[in-house]
């Protein structure tokens, strides 16, 4: 079984919480499901809408042929009914006007019920779930689980309204199979939020940006359940500050943000590489340069975050690609940073961050957290002290021996110095750290290869879902995921690339810029590229298309 | 314990007979005052600097430091504060520091009411940088950025800390390190922001001495009400920063009054995290998504 379900309606009309619930009651029913987020950057008005695709089979994508438009307004109908595959329909309130349509007389429910129009969203679910053939139960536990938090009064007309919907005259289409097990159903947010919680997150800092905020409102609504803090303040320049702050006392600290807070926090990104103070960026992607298109996705950023900050330091930047993957690595990214004092950019967009994805298991990884703080430090205790691996013991202010962190090149006890000697030492001191970083890496997959093939696609992040689910039509290829790309995977990339036919780039952004540091790291060019940079992300379709152009 | 724990072995390289060493010294024994009377722990003071001239108070106070980048003083020291809320966290800053690069920290630092005190070194120039005009230079200084002459009004920081919130506004002259002491132990001992503008003539290049001998006088309880804020307001403007031969400038708390502290609010503000010992139910979290 597999659907393509669009849902649309207005801002403000509860498009994105009602193709959540669907979502959820399939997940729940035992079938997996991808939840696209379309929504341009307005509250009220304007046309929002999501892409649910259900399957019995692992799904990371989405499509934009629909087999149902649930429509809450008629510009949704206007705008997709092209996109309607053969034996697709429309299902709405009673007043509006399509073709292959099922109306529904929501009005006269609403007003039986005395319900707010809002609600009508649950007759219209009540009814889908009539015609697919799940049974009114599955979606009344669903509701009442999802809402369990919420007042009684609303649960109840929730309730009533799905009722109402399921009960309403039509005949059923067909008749899904409930499986026993439920699927785990969150984002890529939602996922890096819970790393970091599983990472032992003390403080996490944010100011509001698209598509990172919802971070900071996860982590914020379950802060005193897990005993942590979730500040927003003035800008990101004090948001990044305070974390390198927080962390020098020992508070293990994460930031979040997207293209233009991140190009603020760079100068304190460069402070941590000088400090050596842990410290964890979420870098959520946004279609840039500039304020670009704020609620849309590209890959955009890639070789700003490998750059960022002033003069030279190590770092690493970890890109996930899937939600799953995000939450194992937040946790590498914690852990990393903690041991070698460094700092760690995991990387992501809005098409990770904000869709949807499901799973049988949700494991966290085997890493332990550490604060990695020295116990009962002697008065001897150097903070920058050189040794071998060039990570220096760490101690934090109130132990007794004083903790020192600074911005200027400094001598093994922090303080101050302009010396030539000093200045190379410490700089070999802290690469040095690199060849160990790079020999944890190894171990944590930093490559993951798909499929089987002569010829190879290659990628990184959120592209990961669309191809995974076009390596089902393409004959003989398999597929690179790269998650680490500093330090860069060298030799693993290196030799995959020796032993294939074809190459193929594909990138969410303009130029390439994967290709780019694969040249840099390898010495090879991609010659075959699939881009996509109208701020949409790819679909299975549309690679698989492209594909065929490039083999034919 | 004695002053002379409270020095390191780091060479000063202020120009000599540097004004910052009055606020070096005061500094030192308001500190040496409070751990002696139990006030205050002297493992648990941290000092955080900027950038320029005064920033090199890091490397000459032996406590706890971070020699933080230029005009992020204050977010550094509010992490520290919500990172550890046992700590005493003293900043120090210079006007550049904390009027130009870092003016929009300070207003909020004002409303955040953290507890924490800010040293504002402010000798209405940048130094370090060789005597460009600061937000806070008098209309007309020449210098090599500005030959025709400064055109813009100083901005007064008492009147915006005043106007933002701050709950301990006072200001002090480096050349009365006895006088400053004592404004830094009540800053220190504040229940909130304790913000203090210290006037610090430049020798090098913002010669101010002269003038401020003549014209600085104390507020004190005859001539002034720290706890009225019309009068603090007043006395704020009494002196606009730049040098007219009948201006007073007054010196002193202009205002002090209780509000609740930024990490007092927050009830999982009890103690330091770094002591805090997690077990992660990670079968609970993902189960939410279940």
């Amino acid at each position: 079984m597999q659907k393509t379900i669009l849902i649309g309606g207005e801002a403000g009309q509860g498009v994105a919480k009602t193709s959540y619930l669907v979502g959820k009651v399939f997940t729940q029913a035992g079938y997996y499901v991808f939840n696209y987020k379309d929504y341009p950057s307005l509250i009220k008005g304007g046309h929002n809408f999501n892409v649910l695709k259900i399957s019995s089979k692992p799904v990371y994508s989405h499509e934009i042929r629909y087999d149902i438009v649930l429509a809450l307004d008629q510009k949704t109908i206007d705008k997709h009914e092209k996109d309607l595959t053969k034996d697709g329909f429309i299902l709405g309130g009673k007043r509006l006007r399509a073709k292959n349509f099922i109306g529904i007389d929501v009005q006269s429910i609403l007003k039986k019920l005395k319900a707010p129009s809002v609600i009508g969203n649950n007759v219209l679910i009540g009814y889908l779930f009539k015609i697919l053939g799940l049974p009114l139960d599955t979606l009344i536990k669903t509701i009442e689980k999802e809402f369990s938090g919420s007042d009684k009064g609303k649960i109840s007309i929730m309730k009533k309204a799905v009722k109402e919907g399921h009960n309403s005259p039509g005949d059923k289409k067909e008749v899904l199979e409930i499986k026993n097990k439920a699927k785990y159903f969150l984002t890529g947010n939602e996922a890096v939020a819970c790393g970091a919680i599983a990472s032992g997150l003390d403080i996490y800092i944010a100011y509001p940006m698209t598509p990172a905020t919802s971070v900071l409102h996860y982590l914020a609504s379950r802060q005193l359940k897990d005993n942590t803090l979730v500040l927003q303040l003035e800008n990101e320049i004090s948001v990044i500050n305070a974390a390198l702050g927080a962390s020098f006392t020992g508070a293990i600290s994460m930031v979040g943000t997207s293209g233009g807070g991140f190009a603020l926090m760079s100068e304190a990104m460069s402070l941590q590489g000088m400090s050596e103070i842990p410290l964890v960026v979420y870098l959520a992607q946004r279609t840039a340069p500039s304020t670009g298109v704020p609620t849309y996705t590209t890959q955009g950023d890639l070789k700003f975050a490998v750059n960022i900050g002033h003069g030279e330091f190590p770092k690493i930047v970890v890109a996930p690609g899937d939600a799953k993957e995000s939450i194992s690595r937040t946790e590498e990214a914690f852990y990393l940073s903690q041991k070698y004092r460094v700092l760690s950019i995991i990387m992501s967009d809005k098409h990770l961050g904000e869709s949807h994805y499901s799973f049988d298991e949700l494991e966290k990884s085997q890493l332990r957290p550490s604060r990695n703080i020295l116990k009962n430090p002697s008065t001897l205790y150097k903070n920058y002290k050189l040794t071998k691996t060039g990570v220096s013991p760490r101690i934090v202010p109130g132990q007794g021996p004083f903790a020192r962190a600074t911005s200027y090149e400094h001598d093994e006890n922090g303080y101050t110095i302009e010396d030539t000697d000093m200045t190379k030492k410490m700089n070999d001191k802290r690469f040095r750290k690199l060849k160990y970083i790079k020999e944890e890496i190894e171990k944590l997959n930093p490559v993951n290869i798909y499929g089987k093939g002569d010829n190879l696609i290659i990628s990184w992040g959120s592209t990961k879902g669309a191809i995974l689910d076009a390596l089902y039509e393409l004959k003989n290829f398999r597929f690179m995921q790269i998650s680490y790309i500093k330090p860069f995977p060298q030799n693993q990339v290196k030799k995959e690339i020796e032993k294939s036919k074809n190459i193929i780039l594909i990138e969410n952004n303009v130029s390439g810029l994967l290709g780019q540091i694969i040249t840099e790291q390898t010495g090879y060019f991609i010659k075959n590229k699939i881009l996509k940079y109208d701020a949409m992300p790819f679909t299975p379709s549309g690679i698989v298309n492209r594909i065929k152009k490039i083999t034919r | 314990m004695k002053i002379q724990e409270l020095n390191t072995k780091v060479k000063n390289t202020w120009c000599p007979g540097c004004t910052n060493n009055g606020i070096l010294f005061a500094t030192k024994q308001a500190i040496v005052n409070l751990v002696n009377k139990k006030k205050i722990k002297l493992k648990n003071i941290v000092d955080v600097t900027g950038i320029g001239c005064h920033a090199k108070i890091y490397d000459y106070l032996n406590v706890n430091g971070f020699y933080s980048i230029h005009g992020r003083v204050l977010p550094t020291m509010l992490g520290i504060k919500v990172g550890n809320p046992s700590l005493t966290v003293i900043g120090f800053s210079g006007d550049g520091d904390t009027y130009a690069e870092g003016i929009a920290h300070f207003v909020h630092a004002c409303r955040y009411n953290t507890d924490m005190t800010m040293i504002v070194h402010n000798n209405q120039v940048f130094a370090l940088t060789t005597g460009q005009a600061t937000p806070t230079t008098e209309i007309g200084f020449k210098d090599g950025s500005t030959p025709l002459g400064t055109k813009e009004k100083p901005l007064n920081p008492i009147v915006l800390a005043l106007a933002s919130g701050a709950t301990f506004v006072a200001r002090g002259y480096a050349q009365d390190s006895v006088h400053l002491t004592t404004l830094i132990e009540q800053g220190i001992l504040h229940k909130g922001f304790a913000f203090i503008d210290i006037l610090q003539p430049c020798i090098t290049y913002h010669n101010t001495i002269p003038y401020f001998t003549k014209q600085i006088y104390k507020l004190n309880k005859n001539n002034h009400d720290p706890s009225n804020f019309e009068k603090a307001w007043i006395k704020a403007k009494e002196w606009d920063y730049c040098f007219k031969n009948n201006s007073k400038v007054p010196i002193g708390i202009f205002y002090k009054m209780k509000r609740p502290a930024f990490e007092a609010q927050w009830p999982q503000l009890k103690k330091p995290w770094y002591t805090i010992k997690r077990k992660i139910d990670w079968k609970k979290i993902a189960d939410g998504f279940r």
